[in-house]
């Protein structure tokens, strides 16, 4: 069974021979200095150029760290096509952003899109296309930022959150105008060929919105770029950060295929509340960082054992996580595959 | 007739909890034109209303989108009331505070927060905004002598730079004039530990009991 024919099934609810282990790049970040030495390429070059791109997403797979490659390495593409100003970070530091483009959604119509394929966005389309000619077996995952996290990386955060209540009307507009950017750049992700489309919302939590808010504005325009993408995928990811505790209602109504967690839900928890769903997640990405390869086999089995269908991090690797640390997930789930069948 | 000073009191509270920031502004003026006292205005009143919604956050009734806009109305009542303040009660020392997303993230809404709150609560706060350079915490604590340094951060590639801050307070010779409290969605209390920090809190309103306790204030 490849990685790819693994990763469908389980999208599918089909039975699979044990849980696949993948890392989707964007928020959650793969890449670690450990491996940038590996392969020679390295940040923040890699951000910007899509041959570095590729390589770099593909190293992680052939280090035996996850069973995909993934693009790109942040979450400020989108954003900065909308007109935020964004610095490229260092080997270290993602890139972020460091201006807002507004202030007020009350302007929202005066921002500008540069286009898909413009700037950094045409990188990781190029990105996706060098490693689809690859004619890999591992799912290609092409990663999006969230409507709400694109939104609040575009216009001040504290203005935007009051916008919700204060200015309906245009929170409404502005989203809508988010979403068909991030639609946009999705499908053209998939006509690249991208496998998976995955998904980060973290700064559409349910602790910042509340439940009522969550599904007006995270869950609906959510379900707004899932249903707006085209058919020709395997499957799409949603991840969320934050407690769960107040929302898993709203959050079993969001169409994607699999549903991702960080490290504050606990596995089991999630599975007992959404018994139908697949879920991903949930490896510390502290004990990934600092812990040893024992503990994290540890909890990967735990993970595994507590529901999780898919085994990933938690949350973006921190990027001094020792290689030894993450390639303990996969060969833990190698290890009780050949325990099981003996 | 007019209104007691109860009566007001209690409108300026139910202004903030609310989330009037326009009519909070015309409760604050009345006030003031009755001539009662300020500081109660501010402290039973504005303050109050802010007390009352962090219970409610507390309770999961309220949320982050909530309480920034009782702040709005709080501060709306401030900007009325502060400038009447007798010299004598606006003098008192308070408990000096820096806050700050440490480098490499600009995630500030949680930090913004917690700000208000401490604000709130009586400490004087430094806010050094988002990306903020690591020396920065430690350079203006020593310049203002702060008593806590608070340092938050959503990402897990930036956390480490909290251990920074604390390693350079200590180079320094200078790691136990100050209070360190931590927080964020990828830190911990082990991470806490770890570092040597002096307090780890997973949310605004625990964050601010906990600075009244590291700063000995009730």
């Amino acid at each position: 069974m490849t990685e790819k024919e693994r990763l469908g099934k389980v999208f599918r609810h089909e039975a699979v021979d044990r849980q696949p282990c993948i890392c989707p790049g964007g928020m959650m970040n793969m890449i670690t200095t450990d491996l940038m030495a590996q392969c020679g390429v390295t940040w923040p070059g890699a951000h910007t150029d899509a041959k570095m791109m590729a390589d770099l997403a593909l190293a992680s797979y052939e280090n035996g760290c996850f069973e995909n490659v993934g693009v790109p390495f942040c979450m400020t593409v989108e954003a900065e096509n909308l007109g935020a100003e964004v610095t490229m970070g260092s080997d270290v530091f993602e890139p972020h952003v460091t201006g807002y483009a507004m202030d007020s959604v009350l302007d929202w119509e005066k921002l500008e899109a540069k286009g898909i394929h413009s700037g950094r966005s045409q990188v990781v389309l190029d990105a996706i296309r060098i490693l689809k000619e690859k004619d890999l077996d591992v799912p290609i995952i092409g990663n999006i930022t969230g409507p709400i996290s694109t939104a609040s990386s575009v216009i001040e955060p504290t203005a935007f959150y009051k916008s919700l209540r204060r200015h309906k009307k245009e929170a409404h507009e502005f989203m809508t105008f988010v979403t068909e950017h991030l639609i946009d750049f999705a499908r053209a992700q998939i006509e690249a060929g991208a496998d998976v489309i995955a998904i980060s919302d973290p700064s559409g939590t349910g602790e910042i919105l509340g439940p009522k808010f969550f599904e007006e504005y995270a869950v609906k325009y959510l379900n707004m770029l899932l249903d707006g993408l085209q058919d020709e995928k395997l499957g799409t990811i949603v991840h969320i950060c934050g407690q769960m505790k107040s929302v898993y209602g709203q959050i079993d109504m969001v169409h994607s295929d699999v549903l991702s967690f960080d490290s504050v839900v606990p596995m089991r928890e999630a599975r007992k509340n959404l018994p139908d769903r697949v879920l991903m997640g949930n490896v510390s990405t502290y004990t990934l960082e600092f812990g040893k390869p024992e503990k994290v086999a540890e909890l990967t089995k735990t993970c595994a054992g507590n529901g999780s269908d898919i085994i990933s991090p938690a949350c973006g690797l921190g990027t001094r996580s020792p290689m030894k640390n993450i390639q303990a997930m996969l060969k833990t789930l190698k290890e009780n595959e050949v325990a099981a069948d003996a | 007739m007019a209104k007691s000073k109860e009566e007001l009191l209690e409108q300026l509270s139910d202004c903030v909890l609310e989330m009037e920031e326009e009519d909070v502004v015309d409760v604050a003026t009345e006030y003031l034109e009755a001539g009662y006292p300020v500081l109660d205005g501010i402290m039973e009143g504005l303050v109050d209303g802010m007390n009352r919604a962090s219970v409610l956050y507390d309770e999961e009734e309220y949320f982050v989108t909530d309480l920034l806009l009782c702040s709005d109305a709080m501060y709306a009542g401030l900007d009325i009331l502060k400038p009447h303040l007798p010299a004598d009660d606006s003098a008192q020392e308070k408990p000096k505070a820096i806050i700050g997303v440490v480098e490499g993230d600009t995630h500030d809404i949680g930090k913004n927060l917690v700000k208000i709150m401490m604000d709130t609560a009586g400490f004087e706060m430094y806010d050094l905004g988002r990306d903020v350079p690591l020396d920065a915490f430690v350079d203006k604590a020593v310049e203002v002598g702060a008593t806590l340094i608070c340092m938050s951060t959503l990402m897990t590639t930036t956390m480490g730079g909290m251990k920074t801050v604390i390693d350079m307070l200590k180079e320094r010779g200078i790691r136990d004039r100050f209070k360190v409290m931590i927080g964020g969605s990828p830190i911990s209390q082990k991470y806490c530990d770890e570092i040597g920090a002096d307090c780890y809190t997973g949310n605004a309103v625990d964050a601010v009991k906990a600075a009244k306790k590291l700063a000995g204030i009730a």
